[in-house]
């Protein structure tokens, strides 16, 4: 087992962890907000650090390119989707916005 | 080993998720649930060694159907037509029971047969994979569907045409305003998502029909990829429902028919065989035109409209 094996097995299991901790956020916490909150931020790193653990497993920047591109992509969407379903938990008047900021 | 423990979490997955998706006593439920079957499927195919049937799943069995019947049961929902397990038909123990266990057993008898049987030399498949040079295509899928079974492909395409016709004959009723979906309001980021997403939806779509020749991809999945970006322009309100179909989407429509039946008939005229396409170039010509008709019919669908222009 090489080194890079070693890093890049580190990677995808620390990856996991975050995936992990993401879907039991999901599960877990209360309302919209937060469990909004523990899905996209635990999952956008999980992801990247399973992209990377897969680039260096992979040991070719094509392959690293295009998993780079799978990660932005995915934080994309996420970030989207994740604006979106918070929108609608706001204006749908169900849920208590979160403490914001008073705008300017 | 590791092999072996994710097939069976796999198999055990769907099998898991199956159930789920008939045994839900909400629809809203039982559609999710279907989504994450056709992701799981999805994967089984990858590890079956079966990338062309992997993406084909993904786009067309988890994606666009997964947003077929997502749109269907928010409109049941809209026309207060609120479909909860109430509708269901009960089910009774003592009948579903022994059918399914009789179901599985049929299944492991059929799998077990068709496992002792002697490996058959000369099979079509055989065949077909030593006389894949003469297609022109090095991607054996696409010289499958297209080559040595391009009366299967054309007669999808024909199913796709009259599902769609279908579709058209049922929602007959053309109600503007009456449909939920489309966010009229405008909302930030969404717009910066489609300036993003749209554009790489035709790059991904191109490059999956560009690359079906030698690698896994095809018309299909392409068609899929680019119907996705065409729902998401709708769901946008980018795109709204017309009360016709125009004629340029008549065309697109029967397009993929149209010039895959002028290529066979031409072939048949200059005395070869109908629908024996000759070479790459007639390949990638009729896929690009099956590509398109299968994306056009796929968001018509979604749309449940007659047709689709720009928002005014």
């Amino acid at each position: 087992m090489s080194l890079a094996d070693v890093i890049a097995s580190l990677l995808l299991l620390s990856g996991c962890l975050f995936y992990v901790a993401g879907t039991v956020g999901l599960l877990r916490f209360p309302d919209v907000f937060a469990r909004l909150h523990a899905l996209t931020k635990a999952d956008n790193l999980g992801l990247f650090l399973i992209c990377t653990g897969l680039a260096v497993h992979s040991g070719s920047l094509r392959i690293a390119g295009l998993l780079l591109i799978v990660w932005l992509l995915g934080l994309l969407a996420a970030t989207v989707s994740c604006y979106l379903i918070a929108r609608r938990a706001v204006r749908s008047g169900q849920m208590e916005p979160p403490a914001m900021e008073p705008r300017s | 080993m590791i092999g072996l423990a994710i097939d069976s979490v796999l198999a055990l997955g769907i099998v898991w998720l199956a159930l789920q998706t008939v045994r839900s006593v909400s629809m809203l439920q039982a559609v999710l649930m279907f989504i994450v079957f056709g992701l799981l499927m999805s994967l089984a195919w990858a590890r079956l060694h079966a990338p062309d049937l992997a993406l084909a799943e993904a786009a067309i069995g988890a994606g666009i159907t997964g947003a077929l019947l997502l749109v269907t049961w928010r409109r049941l929902q809209a026309d207060g037509h609120d479909p909860v397990d109430s509708e269901l038909p009960a089910q009774s123990k003592w009948l579903t029971i022994p059918t399914a266990c009789a179901a599985a057993l049929l299944i492991v008898i059929v799998g077990w047969i068709a496992l002792q049987l002697p490996a058959v030399p000369g099979t079509a498949g055989d065949l077909a994979w030593q006389r894949l040079g003469e297609i022109g295509v090095s991607n054996p899928v696409t010289g499958v569907l297209l080559g040595f079974r391009a009366y299967d492909t054309l007669m999808e395409m024909a199913v796709l045409l009259a599902a769609w016709l279908g579709a058209r004959a049922v929602a007959t009723t053309y109600r503007p305003g009456a449909l939920p979906g489309p966010v009229h309001v405008e909302v930030p980021l969404v717009g910066a998502l489609l300036s993003l997403v749209v554009p790489i939806s035709i790059l991904v779509a191109v490059y999956l029909l560009q690359a079906g020749g030698s690698a896994p991809g095809g018309a299909f999945q392409g068609g899929a990829v680019l119907a996705a970006g065409g729902v998401l322009l709708f769901l946008t309100g980018r795109l709204e429902a017309a009360p016709r179909t125009s004629g340029l989407e008549r065309v697109g429509l029967i397009l993929g028919i149209a010039v895959f039946s002028l290529m066979g008939l031409m072939v048949m005229a200059t005395g070869g065989h109908m629908l024996a396409l000759p070479g790459a170039w007639a390949i990638y010509l009729v896929e690009t035109a099956l590509l398109l008709s299968i994306a056009l019919s796929l968001v018509l669908l979604f749309a449940a409209a007659p047709g689709l222009r720009r928002m005014s």
